[in-house]
């Protein structure tokens, strides 16, 4: 991948570049205490925006996969049905999306895109999207206790995905192309040709971000193998099922969910809109069926059902990614302290116990 | 990325209601076809034990079974009234316009079938599913060995599809025995689960070289394989074909997902060998 320097005064000047070629650019901005949001650059803010912040709760998956997105319109009445499908695809640039949101989208990608169905919503969006990836550099601001970008494989920087790639190097900023339109940029004269010692303070760097990283999931591909064989203890999941408290955060906060229900309203007097929104399988209608019947009425086969479905092999082999990008949302927003983290702790110590009981023989 | 060709898997197409029919209680069939000639003849090529999205706008979409057979004239659905979309359904009449889509899901493999006997059990509204496999069956009756119906419902009323029963069981090519759980006046035919069927004198299900369908409430369903793994039946003969309120049908919105399978992408139809490991409640 092709790489330049540019000076720290210059970053912002990509969003200036990027807007004008006609693209609406998101950036991450600070608000009061550890608040943090995407927001649409203006004229007005673009002096704010921050490069070193904490990742924002509420991740930019929704801009190609919004909480709620209209599928169609219709004008209906009982002897005339028109439907007309409603696409946006807006030309949006994401300028400082981190690394583990940028594997978020791409494991997006490979479910919407994938298989037998393509989605063509997500494929309008995701087309018109370009990611400016900021790799997370700064120890106190970037970083936080439960970030684990380094244990899911996704970060601090991401190796692919973006179509630019900016890390701070002190004085100066080294950009990455990762496409052909993120190379483009480059004939921008802010970009000027590296050398040696550039790269060699890349790796310095990354080297020393690798270790501020605290969160305890070491045992991440352990935890895939007990739950991918079905070896973790039903009082196990009761354990963490007890701890739920049913608030369905985790899967709104994370990049790699990607469920969601349909629902239709009504817009006008014969005209209606179906909408798909984001939905939860922490929630207990999730699976609820017509006449009440619910196979998973269970707090803790919900959390098994989550588990599973983000860390068993055959949906990483499926995907070629886990559904969980060490991001640590999780971990933050749960109030049962039930985040990715402390379930692999937890599955963790129970095996611990397991083996503890496990009789050897001759 | 080129986008030209790529086709629309949420958006429906027009349908007309043709008639209407009262099956049993609370349970209509609604004969259909689709407004766009083309669209008729792309869905006529459907699989028996597939699926397809129905639409009524305003309330909202929900997935049915398709009882035809795809070597039938008619398409229909058979649909019980049982929350806000298929009430709303139920409010239609011949005219009366909605939306379908589909159809979806991988069907029984019939042809893999062939030169084999077939054993169908069904409970209750379990027979709509099985209805296309059986009339498909009985159209290729030549294909397949012997084939047996074992049906049973609540009462008497409650048994569906009533002029196909008739002729199923005054039909020479197939074995067809039907149950009630509870007897009405005038119900001269055998009392007791469908279970019970299979132990009755002069009733003999065969074992080797068939195919058991299985469809009907859950608890119908624990019996009835408790019953043919009592009889020798190999898990991987047992089939069925699993429900769930799907919102898309084609594998993303994640509501249908059991274990490591979309029910409405990977199913509806198991083995029971599958069912098993799935490893949730079904």
């Amino acid at each position: 991948m092709k790489a330049r320097i540019l000076g720290r005064a210059d970053v912002l000047e990509i969003v200036d570049q990027l807007r004008r070629q006609g693209y609406e650019v998101i950036a991450p901005f600070c608000g009061r205490g550890r608040d943090t949001f995407f927001d649409t650059v203006t004229d007005g803010n673009c002096a704010e925006i921050q490069i070193h912040l904490p990742n924002p709760y509420y991740p930019p998956k929704r801009f190609v996969l919004p909480h709620i997105e209209r599928l169609l319109k219709v004008q209906s009445s009982r002897d005339k049905i028109l439907i007309e499908p409603t696409y946006e695809s807006p030309k949006l640039a994401i300028f400082g999306i981190r690394s583990c949101d940028v594997a978020g989208i791409s494991h997006l990608d490979r479910f919407y895109l994938g298989r037998e169905f393509r989605d063509i919503y997500y494929e309008k969006r995701r087309s018109n999207l370009f990611l400016v990836n900021i790799v997370c550099t700064d120890l106190n601001q970037d970083i936080n206790d439960e970030c684990f970008c380094v244990c899911a494989d996704t970060g601090p920087a991401a190796r692919d995905h973006f179509d630019l790639q900016l890390m701070d190097l002190g004085d100066d900023f080294m950009a990455v192309a990762g496409t052909p339109a993120g190379e483009a940029m480059f004939a921008n004269p802010i970009f000027r040709q590296g050398v040696e010692a550039d790269i060699e303070k890349r790796r310095a760097i990354l080297n020393n971000v690798r270790k501020r990283f605290k969160s305890t999931t070491s045992w991440f591909s352990a935890t895939v193998r007990y739950i991918s064989l079905g070896e973790v203890l039903e009082k196990t999941w009761e354990e963490i099922g007890n701890r739920c408290f049913e608030c369905g955060g985790c899967t709104y906060v994370c990049p790699a969910c990607t469920c969601f229900t349909v629902s239709d309203r009504r817009v006008g007097p014969d005209e209606i809109e179906r909408v798909r929104i984001w939905d939860a399988c922490a929630l207990g209608g999730f699976t609820r069926m017509a006449g009440g019947h619910n196979p998973r009425k269970a707090v803790h086969d919900r959390r098994n059902r989550r588990f599973f479905r983000k860390l068993a092999h055959y949906f990483i082999q499926r995907e070629l990614s886990m559904a969980c990008v060490g991001c640590g949302r999780c971990a933050d927003v749960c109030h049962g302290d039930i985040g990715m983290p402390s379930v692999v702790e937890i599955i963790r110590r129970a095996a611990a116990e397991i083996d503890k009981h496990e009789l050897v023989t001759h | 990325m080129n986008l030209s060709h790529t086709e629309n898997i949420y958006l429906p197409k027009v349908a007309i209601i043709d008639r209407v029919m009262d099956e049993i209680a609370e349970v209509k069939t609604f004969y259909w076809h689709f407004d766009d000639p083309a669209e008729q003849g792309a869905f006529s090529r459907f699989r028996p034990g597939q699926f397809a999205q129905i639409s009524l706008f305003g309330v909202g979409e929900f997935p049915s079974s398709l009882p035809p057979s795809p070597t039938e004239e008619e398409t229909f659905f058979t649909i019980r009234q049982v929350g806000s979309c298929t009430a709303a359904l139920h409010k239609l009449k011949a005219g009366d316009k909605f939306a379908v889509r589909g159809p979806y899901g991988n069907g029984f493999q019939m042809e893999d079938y062939y030169g084999k006997n077939l054993v169908f059990v069904a409970g209750g509204i379990g027979l709509i599913p099985l209805r296309s496999c059986i009339v498909y069956a009985l159209k290729h009756r030549d294909k397949y060995e012997r084939i047996q119906i074992y049906y049973g419902s609540k009462t008497p009323k409650e048994l569906m599809y009533s002029a196909n029963l008739r002729e199923w069981v005054e039909s020479a090519g197939v074995e067809c025995s039907l149950t009630v759980d509870r007897s009405e006046e005038g119900w001269t035919g055998n009392v007791g689960v469908v279970g019970s069927l299979f132990r009755k004198p002069g009733v003999q299900v065969p074992v080797d070289n068939t195919i058991a369908f299985v469809c009907g409430p859950p608890i119908m369903f624990r019996f009835v394989i408790k019953d043919l793994l009592e009889l020798g039946f190999q898990e991987r003969n047992i089939v069925s074909t699993l429900e769930r309120y799907m919102k898309c049908g084609v594998g993303k919105c994640g509501h249908c997902c059991i274990g490591m399978a979309y029910v409405c992408a990977d199913g509806p139809v198991f083995t029971y060998e599958q069912i098993k490991k799935l490893g949730e409640n079904i």
